[in-house]
């Protein structure tokens, strides 16, 4: 009996070893900027992705910097994230673990079935999440106070595509929808038959797909049937990629293809070559953008400032995960603390400009549309050029777009 | 018409799936083990293509030998030291959570190595089509259908007309029995999944031609393989082929005749059905006559 007891506090000695120390989060003139991040499993590209982001706004703010200074004393950031393998599961357990050793800013997951878990059990526990990996309505609209986001909401980011269809000439008549059944392509795909239907343009087709998809050419059947103006996909990248494919592989001609997500990445243009051509896709950033501020300076001196330091090809996901750490700074600056309830209220407040954009909140947590709102692109000449809204554009875009066969 | 277009998009598909079928059903049917390594195998054959593709430029087809030799040898060396002390120290069941442990960790190497990012191999005929009066099917599944038939004619006439076919065989229905005659089941076993092996490799160079992969599809392809020995009976090429091509059925016209978001629905439907009223599919375990 003694020996066990002896065992049990050697055992627990030497964890307190092992582990953090919990309630000095902030302490040490270091604060701990703890969550996860898809570094493996299905989600672990734009994971990455968002994980880069995060590295360069803390190695920006630390070294060139020299920190935050909060209410006159200087902390420095460090990340603390881990692994969540793309399992909602293995995240909230991990996250949970955060929270009982103390962390108190929560940087976010991605895709949104990542980060819904995460940040009910955040904020259950009272502490702040901002996040740039979940856009799905739900998010913003349960009740939770202390969870921010980058993006709109999804049912909010087709103002911009919208307003770009209905000045496309000859005029778009008719749109078809493909979405995956994920929260985040369901919201997305509820706002863009309000849009649509709220502009007069007629919806041909609304069709759902199940998350996993070996196969769509029955589906593309469907649409060449229907053979609508402007088909969008709201669909994963690798789901993306195979209905490019298959679109051209059936020469199935639209003549206009927006796809929500796939495009943004290298893999998508190293899929499909000179097919990518004229493909239109969302974005929450370029670093063609007019912003600046004092975290990196303008959207293009971030863009040089992260090329110099990491390899990672360049996508919005790294703006928006550099503007998480930058907009929690900003806060605990504005704050002048390192206690919870200030740095919130900080956050609800947040009105400024940087490389991003200008950063503000909906009462809800979301980006504000009318700020954040999102930005089209489409693949010109091999480059991703902005082609809407008008005050960020600096291309026209290309309309219709020539046929499959027509691209090689 | 639209019918008959629904019929041929599921046979190319089947083809697809009972071609990555094939080898799961072959190790389940003759060692009795549900190889959860299989999606890994196959994706590794996706990789393995792609990387002759990238670096020597050679055709993912052409690329379907070399692929194949190399999963062999991974797949007997994986089946005489870590399965077989798996099943030989606890049961077969233990072989269910070896496998299923050895996947997340060859996972989690392959994204080591060649990254999260999403892949694709795209030879020069990879958005090319075929069409037959009104009737149109891409090329890429047709040869990976063709691929399929020639893949398992050729397994068919290894398992009845060779004597490591037969050996297969016999080992498969009475190990000791066939001990007895002087075969060494042991190195039949490793052969045996070796070939398994084998034969999801040169699905996944296939399989990397027709669609995009990551080592996180691993978990798909091992998911369908299951459902179509399931469908089709377990051992035996043919009954790999028929629940590919019904699975393949299943999903086209559950997506043009029901809804696109039913089509998985309605596979573990048909799933539960032959579990609950044919469990051992419907042409049954060719390999288990004897046991």
């Amino acid at each position: 009996m003694q020996r066990r007891t002896i065992l049990k506090s050697g055992g627990a000695m030497m964890l307190a070893g092992l582990t953090p120390l919990g309630a000095a989060f902030a302490q040490g003139q270091e604060i701990v900027l703890g969550g996860s991040v898809p570094m493996t499993g299905d989600s672990a590209e734009t994971g990455l992705n968002l994980l880069r982001g995060y590295e360069c706004a803390v190695k920006f703010i630390n070294e060139e910097m020299g920190g935050v200074d909060v209410g006159g004393t200087r902390y420095t950031l460090r990340l603390d994230l881990f692994d969540d393998a793309s399992d909602p599961s293995r995240g909230t357990t991990l996250i949970q673990r955060q929270v009982d050793e103390g962390v108190n800013f929560f940087l976010g997951s991605f895709p949104s079935r990542m980060v819904l878990p995460t940040a009910s059990i955040t904020e259950a526990a009272g502490r702040v999440m901002v996040q740039a990996g979940g856009a799905a309505d739900d998010i913003f609209t349960q009740g939770r106070r202390r969870v921010f986001g980058l993006y709109p909401r999804a049912s909010r980011q087709f103002i911009s595509p919208v307003n770009l269809f209905r000045s496309l000439e000859p005029s778009v008549e008719r749109i078809s929808i493909l979405y995956t059944n994920s929260p985040y392509a369901s919201a997305q795909a509820r706002g863009a038959e309000a849009a649509i239907r709220e502009a007069g343009i007629e919806l041909a087709d609304l069709i759902e797909l199940p998350t996993s998809v070996n196969d769509v050419t029955n589906v593309l059947s469907q649409i060449r049937a229907s053979n609508p103006d402007v088909l969008i996909c709201l669909t994963a990248d690798e789901t993306s990629i195979l209905i490019a494919r298959q679109m051209v592989q059936t020469d199935t001609n639209v003549p206009l293809l927006f796809q929500s997500l796939g495009p943004q990445n290298a893999a998508y243009t190293d899929a499909l070559g000179s097919y990518a051509e004229g493909v239109t896709t969302l974005a929450a950033w370029s670093e063609n953008v007019a912003y600046s501020g004092n975290y990196f300076g303008t959207a293009t001196e971030f863009a040089n400032y992260y090329r110099a330091n990491f390899d990672r090809q360049m996508t919005y996901h790294m703006a928006a995960g550099a503007a998480c750490v930058c907009t929690i700074a900003e806060a605990l600056k504005t704050a002048g603390t390192v206690e919870i309830d200030p740095v919130t209220e900080a956050l609800r407040n947040t009105d400024f400009e940087c490389f991003y954009g200008h950063i503000r909140f909906t009462p809800e947590g979301d980006g504000d549309p009318d700020l954040m709102g999102t930005i089209v692109l489409q693949i010109q000449n091999g480059e991703r050029v902005v082609i809407a809204p008008d005050g960020a554009k600096n291309a026209e875009p290309v309309y219709p777009v020539p046929n499959w066969r027509d691209r090689t | 018409m639209l019918f008959l277009q629904t019929l041929v998009n599921g046979l190319a598909l089947g083809g697809l799936y009972a071609l990555a079928a094939v080898g799961f059903s072959l190790v389940f049917g003759v060692l009795g083990i549900v190889n959860l390594t299989h999606g890994i195998f196959l994706v590794a054959g996706s990789y393995g293509a792609l990387l002759l593709w990238e670096h020597l430029g050679i055709d993912p087809i052409l690329s379907i030998p070399p692929v194949a030799i190399v999963l062999f040898g991974v797949g007997y060396v994986y089946q005489r030291t870590i399965i077989h002390w798996a099943v030989s120290r606890a049961s077969l069941v233990a072989s269910l959570v070896v496998t299923f442990g050895v996947a997340m960790i060859i996972r989690n190497l392959l994204q080591l190595w060649f990254g999260p990012d999403i892949r694709t191999i795209t030879p020069s005929y990879s958005f090319s089509s075929v069409t037959f009066f009104d009737l149109r099917i891409d090329l890429v599944r047709l040869i990976a259908l063709g691929m399929s038939l020639v893949v398992l004619l050729l397994l068919t006439a290894l398992l009845r007309h060779t004597h490591f076919g037969r050996s297969i065989r016999a080992t498969a229905q009475q190990p000791l029995a066939a001990s007895l005659c002087g075969l060494d089941v042991e190195r039949l076993y490793a052969k045996t999944f070796g070939l398994g092996a084998a034969l999801a490799g040169a699905s996944g160079a296939i399989i990397g031609i027709v669609q995009p992969f990551s080592p996180a599809t691993e978990a798909g392809w091992t998911l369908n393989a299951f459902i179509v020995v399931v469908l089709g009976g377990i051992g035996s090429p043919a009954g790999a082929l028929l629940g590919g091509v019904l699975l393949g059925l299943i999903n086209t016209l559950t997506a043009q005749y029901i809804a696109p978001s039913m089509t998985n629905a309605a596979m573990f439907l048909v799933l539960v059905a032959m579990l609950l009223f044919r469990p051992h599919g419907l042409l049954g375990n060719a390999m288990g006559e004897s046991r």
